[in-house]
């Protein structure tokens, strides 16, 4: 086990280094911080002046060496507008991130087993049919406009709670609820469908005629089989709410995390904190993926690791 | 959300009313702006929101009434040229900074050499390029000095700010601005709320607003949400189709302009009678109420606002006249030429509804438009890339300086870095003008390089958009020509 760990780790310093070298090269490629940082009438001389202040007049790979030097030394150097440690800035968003796409994927998991299984019990039946309809919509409505709608009624309309911001339990409910929504969608499809497989297979047949509790059945010899493809996927769904949604989620909100500061080091164009961002999160989702592996292996001893 | 500080204050207050004395009601009011301010050192960066919270703790040696007009600030009275090429300020006695610094020629120094020292690499280095040193003539007086003659100088005293310099030296100095002005940090909670108090000590009076809540939210309709809760009082770049929501709307005419500039070099645009028929193929108040809810005017053939330095009222819009567009089209054999129009979206307000609207209407003038919209980076290769310079690019420019120099050597210049012509004598113009000392004459060049592009119609001007805000039922103010949120200036009657 514990060697599997380290080889898995080692692997995965690669994946870390392979995403840190692609966002170095496209945001150096097509980005320029100069112009996003100078007003417009700025004179060509003002923009090589400031532009060599930065470093950012040397040749890519001077650049690209100077960046790898620093990332060994776990120097990942300093935002260019706030003129404070990446490090410093990742640690101060990360925890409002973790604490968002935490409750929102705990909230997403504790709601989507119950309701797959009750859906899949009665194939056709009215929960079923309801199941299937609401997951539907769900997975067709865009983030974005989901939260927005929920601050029109809830903190708008009947002034439930507030529109933004971070602070009180208050404000994590809306936000929660809109990351939370679309992975409880997706993931009751696929609990319904592979509980339904489940329940049809022999083994519950036989345990069914031989006169086992219907709700033993179900809930420790199916469940127990299902639980393997359900970490999988949930384990998927933490790392595209950390890699992904919380970016749109915390934008719509003004949730103060590092999907915001991803997206307005985007917009400033400030590639120091962005190569950082994406560094530590790529670090994240190697963390979640070993974690997701080994937790598999306790859950279930045939799966093999190595 | 209330500091500790302010809510002994308010305890007072409530305390004086309940004893029946005529104390004023806390007031505290929030704002929300459209991203968190990226440090708080008022001469380090070029951001909105760190200018939105400094333009309260800070103050400049001059600034401007609510309609624009240079007034003396932190000077004491208009400051005076000491010799060709240096600028004489008084400074008001007795100023404090909040954190007990004097405000003496000393502090103003200081402001001065630490903004344009090449190392400190400020991104507002480009409003000051033309400093070259501040001298202290004695406690209350200092000369600016700049490289040649510069009669733009008092303008750009309205846009640095002045710090202190003990604390100014400070590495902490990014997170706890010290300034003049009528209100001071109590905390910056980074990703939540900056809040300020009112500086009871201000020289110009006590504000009546006790304290001031910033927050930072940068989906536009969240914004509007927060509003319409109750929970913000004023939002800014309310667009123009969520007016009606708002409990109160403000507008006020102000500086942003967006234009195309012509290429007179290159391409279909190189004939005057072409890009002459740009001009009056554009219904300009048509683009003003259509995009914008009539919160837009027609601009005036010059990429200048009426505010301005140098706006010249003799020169006015092509009229929209789509006969003679056609006519002048046909006249240049230019029927179905392809002409390029390069944009961008998402930048400004509207940039790319404006670029297909200019493009239809350029169609229907007999043309062939190719419109190309590219994402801002790319985008601003193409705006600045002098070598191919392209037929037409939009390009939307606001000038804080309110002086005419900084837009037309950017734009007008054949050498400035979005000028698409090769007009010596304008540029002959531009340059005499930047360094002309008399008032009038340097107004006299204007008005000529003004009415002269027009004629040679190097731009197709289009309108003047006015800034929005959204602002609570309490709030009682009048947004500025400038777009700075002086919260001095407001008032809230409950």
């Amino acid at each position: 086990m514990g060697a599997f760990i380290v080889k898995r780790l080692y692997y995965g310093l690669y994946v870390v280094l392979g995403v840190t070298i692609v966002v170095f090269l496209v945001t150096r490629v097509i980005g320029d911080p100069v112009s996003a940082m100078l007003p417009m009438e700025s004179s060509a001389a003002q923009r090589a002046a400031f532009a060599q202040q930065l470093g950012l007049d040397r040749p890519l790979y001077v650049q690209f060496l100077d960046f790898l030097g620093n990332v060994a030394r776990l120097n990942l150097g300093e935002s260019l507008w706030q003129h404070r440690p990446v490090t410093q800035i990742v640690f101060e968003k990360l925890p409002m991130t973790l604490y968002l796409v935490g409750i929102g994927m705990a909230l997403a998991i504790a709601l989507a087993i119950p309701l797959g299984i009750l859906a899949a019990l009665k194939p056709g039946g009215m929960v079923d049919r309801t199941t299937v309809m609401l997951s539907l919509l769900g997975l067709s409505v865009p983030q974005f406009w989901l939260g927005l709608l929920l601050i029109i009624v809830f903190a708008v309309d009947l002034r439930w709670l507030p529109t933004s911001g971070s602070g009180d339990l208050k404000h994590m409910v809306l936000p929660a609820v809109t990351l939370a929504l679309p992975a409880l969608t997706r993931m009751v499809m696929v609990i319904r469908s592979a509980m339904m497989d489940e329940l049809n297979a022999q083994y519950i047949k036989v345990a069914i005629a031989k006169g086992m509790p219907f709700r033993r059945v179900v809930g420790v010899h199916a469940l127990r089989n299902v639980t393997v493809p359900v970490m999988t996927l949930a384990g998927w769904e933490v790392i595209r709410a950390l890699a992904g949604y919380s970016v749109v989620v915390e934008t719509v909100f003004a949730w103060p995390g590092l999907g915001l500061a991803a997206m307005q080091a985007i917009e400033r164009q400030d590639l120091i904190l962005l190569q950082g961002i994406v560094f530590y999160v790529a670090i994240m989702v190697v963390i979640i993926n070993v974690g997701l592996d080994v937790a598999q292996k306790f859950v279930d001893p045939r799966v093999k690791l190595g | 959300m209330i500091g500790p500080f302010l809510q002994r204050l308010c305890v007072a207050a409530l305390a004086a009313v309940l004893v029946g004395a005529q104390g004023a009601l806390c007031a505290e009011i929030t704002i929300a702006l459209g991203s968190e301010p990226t440090t708080l050192d008022p001469q380090l960066v070029d951001d909105g929101s760190e200018r939105a919270v400094n333009d309260n703790i800070y103050e400049t040696l001059m600034a401007r009434t609510p309609k624009g007009e240079l007034i003396p600030g932190l000077a004491d009275g208009m400051p005076v040229q000491s010799g060709a090429d240096a600028w004489r300020f008084k400074l008001r006695p007795g100023i404090k900074f909040t954190n007990g610094e004097p405000f003496d020629a000393d502090a103003v120094v200081a402001s001065v050499k630490r903004i344009v020292d090449p190392k400190f690499n400020s991104q507002q280095i480009s409003y000051f390029a033309a400093i070259a040193d501040a001298k202290k003539v004695d406690d209350l007086t200092v000369d600016v000095v700049t490289n040649g003659a510069d009669p733009i100088l008092p303008a750009r005293m309205y846009w640095m700010k002045m710090v202190p310099p003990l604390a100014a030296a400070k590495p902490d100095f990014i997170q706890n601005p010290v300034g003049t002005g009528p209100y001071k940090l109590v905390k910056w909670t980074r990703g939540a709320t900056v809040q300020l108090a009112k500086n009871d000590a201000y020289w110009g009076g006590a504000p009546t607003i006790d304290g001031i809540n910033y927050r930072f939210i940068g989906e536009s309709g969240t914004r509007l949400a927060g509003l319409m809760a109750g929970e913000f009082d004023i939002i800014t770049n309310l667009l123009p189709e969520f007016m009606e929501r708002a409990p109160k709307a403000k507008v006020v005419l102000g500086l942003e302009q967006p234009t195309v500039i012509l290429s007179a070099v290159s391409g279909v645009t190189q004939d005057l009678r072409v890009r002459q028929a740009l001009n009056f193929a554009i219904d300009k108040e048509g683009l003003a109420a259509g995009l914008f809810g009539d919160n837009a005017k027609v601009s005036q053939g010059q990429l200048l606002a009426p505010s301005y330095f140098g706006f010249d009222p003799q020169t006015n819009a092509y009229p929209y006249d789509l006969a003679k567009a056609k006519a002048l089209i046909k006249d240049a054999g230019a029927q179905g030429k392809t002409i390029t129009l390069v944009g961008t979206a998402g930048r400004w307000l509207k940039d790319r509804e404006i670029v297909e609207a200019v493009a239809q209407m350029w169609t229907e003038a007999g043309l062939k438009v190719d419109v190309k919209i590219f994402e801002f980076n790319e985008y601003l290769k193409r705006l600045f890339d002098r070598n191919a310079r392209p037929d037409a690019v939009f390009v939307s420019n606001s000038n804080e300086l309110m002086d005419a120099d900084r837009p037309l050597s950017a734009f007008y210049s054949m050498t400035g870095p979005g000028g698409s012509n090769a007009d010596t004598q304008m540029k002959a113009d531009i340059d005499a003008a930047r360094t002309e000392s008399d008032t009038a004459k340097r107004l006299t060049l204007y008005h000529k390089i003004v009415s002269h592009a027009r004629e040679q119609a190097y731009f197709s001007w289009l309108v003047v958009v006015s800034d929005l805000y959204g602002t609570s039922a309490r709030l009682q103010w009048e947004p500025r020509t400038d777009a700075k949120l002086l919260v001095k200036e407001m008032t809230v009657k409950n």
